[in-house]
């Protein structure tokens, strides 16, 4: 056991060295240099980017660049925003917590919800029931993030005036309330972002654990079960379920690219105030380093879920835990 | 298993062997809801291939900026006009035709791109198989929409054509492990001994052999992977660094719009009930796709 944790530790480590390395080689196959592409300006003089490309060690021979640049890297030093006029980490320290609340809620929800529709599914497989909600979760599997964003932020913003346009707080109010109405103020903006990205995750959970659970049931402990008497309900929340969960370890662990990817496009719509509000807001502006900063954090993301989701399942697993 | 069937054909001569392709497609049109997707599937590319025939306007004509923008559905204008008073319905046309491109080309380029690197992997193996593979789990890591977030906000103003290559090279890596496994087990297959026997080069049995087996997997993949490009061009498009403008896509047109939602739903609405259905429809084939294929294996 402690030796697979090493292992994929040191995997997890050597991932994270290859996606920035990844990023280095990005930018600088890109054509110019950061200054090139935000100082478009010409009222910017040339010496005064010689000077900035001198700051920034941008003069030096590449591998000497590199070095500098992994070792920021391990610093946690992810350079300089422009836009923010501060200095990366700073800005998506911020942002981040907004992100992983807004991730939270919406993998717990929907993978409640999602386990839920799965277990009705298969409890009525060949139904009305099941084919009506297999379509149902086809149609949001299908759905493109920012498409379902803008759909919910039209219907329950604007036509049915129930929840604020966007924001994290109310601009104005949220100064002057108390204790409990700010906690309510934040839950009441979190709603609808947090609605939309679980919409768009229950749909592959559902689908995942559908097809997990009808695979578990031809097993011959299903058919003992069956042959004991055992009711189907009870087949399915007793031995069917337990061992279908086990795959939603495994799944866990990869949801987070597309939580991620969904929560950037909802942040947008949202104006969510996450990382992916941040880094969006950074393609406009051409605030490169903001953008790769992104970049480097998500995959950073993913790469430690995935790790967590892989030890989760072989702590979860008896038959790994004994190895 | 290739080669002639001299024996079956001998016993039931009546009855030629169907190829694996006939087999497929007739196992995916007994299920009613492929026959359906098939049939949209099949209109919406008709729209794509026949817009400039049966779209009402020219999609980039902008007739009267003032009098004629952010006009709302009507028969002149069925999907309505955008802030540039051009007609939407005509857009979203054009745009069957430029997403479903894109999607397809983008697909090409990565499936050429996987098999190629999971074939070398798996069927090399050693060192070179485990360098391999740890560059493609820190590739799969990075998540594809940052990963081309972070390639095109370093490359502004580039044409489609650019951006249909970055959307396939971002878009092999999955398909590339499944290669990789499908050739590591067809490495020990009796026939792979037997070309090698026979003195066959490894390019030989790679294309000749091996390739021929990896077709299913890789159709399934191409299948979802054109569904998929079709959601990050859209996505791309819609923050503004994917399709570069006048031309119309499903995302340009929506980005067009966004800044108006509540005002403007028309933009929004049309163009993205186009995508979920061209998307569904995709994703419908290539389950069935799969799950025949899985039934057979």
């Amino acid at each position: 056991m402690i030796r697979y944790i090493a292992r994929r530790l040191a995997q997890a480590a050597v991932i994270v060295a290859i996606v920035a390395t990844i990023t280095f080689v990005l930018i600088h196959l890109a054509p110019g240099d950061p200054f090139s592409a935000v100082m478009d300006n010409p009222n910017v003089s040339e010496k005064v980017r010689e000077t900035l490309r001198a700051q920034y060690g941008l003069d030096r021979p590449l591998p000497e660049q590199f070095l500098r640049y992994v070792n920021a890297l391990a610093h946690g030093e992810l350079g300089w925003s422009f836009s923010h006029d501060r200095p990366v980490r700073e800005v998506l320290g911020t942002a981040l917590p907004n992100t992983l609340l807004l991730m939270a809620v919406a993998l717990i929800a929907s993978f409640t919800l999602g386990i839920l529709v799965a277990l009705v599914q298969v409890a009525r497989r060949g139904s009305i029931i099941d084919h009506t909600l297999s379509g149902i979760t086809l149609l949001f599997f299908s759905m493109p993030d920012f498409w379902l964003a803008i759909l919910t932020l039209l219907a329950l913003t604007y036509w049915i005036p129930i929840f604020p346009v966007g924001g994290a707080i109310d601009p104005v109010m949220h100064e002057y309330m108390s204790l409990g109405g700010r906690l309510l103020d934040r839950l009441w903006h979190l709603a609808l972002p947090a609605i939309t990205l679980t919409l768009l995750a229950t749909a592959s959970v559902a689908r995942y654990q559908r097809a997990a659970l009808l695979d578990v049931l031809p097993a011959d402990y299903i058919r003992t079960a069956r042959l004991k008497g055992l009711t189907e309900r009870e087949i399915l929340r007793r031995h069917a379920l337990r061992n279908a969960l086990l795959p939603i370890i495994t799944l866990i662990g990869l949801s987070f690219p597309a939580l991620l990817t969904g929560a950037f496009f909802i942040e947008r719509i949202f104006a969510w105030p996450g990382m992916g509000y941040a880094v969006v807001n950074a393609i406009g502006t051409r605030d490169y380093p903001l953008v790769v900063g992104g970049v480097i954090i998500g995959s950073i993301m993913v790469t430690l879920g995935s790790l967590l989701a892989d030890l989760l399942y072989a702590w979860a697993d008896p038959r790994l835990r004994s190895h | 298993m290739p080669g002639p069937t001299p024996v079956s054909a001998a016993t039931k001569p009546a009855q030629p062997r169907e190829s694996p392709l006939g087999l497929t497609v007739r196992s995916i049109l007994r299920k009613r809801s492929s026959r359906v997707a098939l049939v949209v599937l099949g209109v919406i590319v008709l729209v794509g291939i026949l817009a400039p025939f049966i779209a009402p306007y020219d999609p980039a004509a902008q007739p009267d900026i003032v009098a004629l923008k952010n006009l709302p559905p009507s028969l002149a204008h069925p999907f309505g006009t955008d802030p540039y008073s051009r007609d939407v319905l005509s857009r979203v046309l054009y745009g069957a035709r430029l997403s479903l491109t894109i999607g397809i080309l983008a697909t090409i380029v990565s499936l050429t791109v996987g098999v190629a690197y999971g074939a070398i992997s798996g069927y090399m193996g050693g060192w070179l198989d485990a360098v391999m593979m740890r560059v493609l789990d820190a590739f799969l890591s990075i998540p594809r929409l940052l990963l081309l977030l972070g390639v095109l906000v370093a490359w502004p103003h580039l044409s489609v054509w650019a951006l249909i290559l970055f959307l396939g090279l971002s878009g092999w890596f999955g398909l590339s492990r499944i290669v990789r496994g499908q050739v590591l087990a067809l490495k020990h297959a009796e026939f792979v001994t037997a070309a090698q026997a026979l003195g066959a080069s490894r390019r030989r049995i790679l294309v000749k052999h091996m390739l021929p087996n990896l077709v299913s997997p890789i159709v399934v993949a191409a299948t979802l992977g054109i569904a998929h490009v079709i959601v990050l061009e859209a996505g791309l498009s819609f923050l503004g660094i994917g399709v570069p403008q006048p031309l119309a896509s499903w995302g340009n047109i929506i980005q067009d719009g966004a800044d108006q939602v509540a005002t403007l739903w028309w933009m929004s609405l049309f163009p993205g009930l186009f995508m979920v259905l061209t998307v569904m429809t995709l994703n419908i084939l290539g389950e069935a796709l799969r799950d025949s294929y899985e039934r057979r294996s």
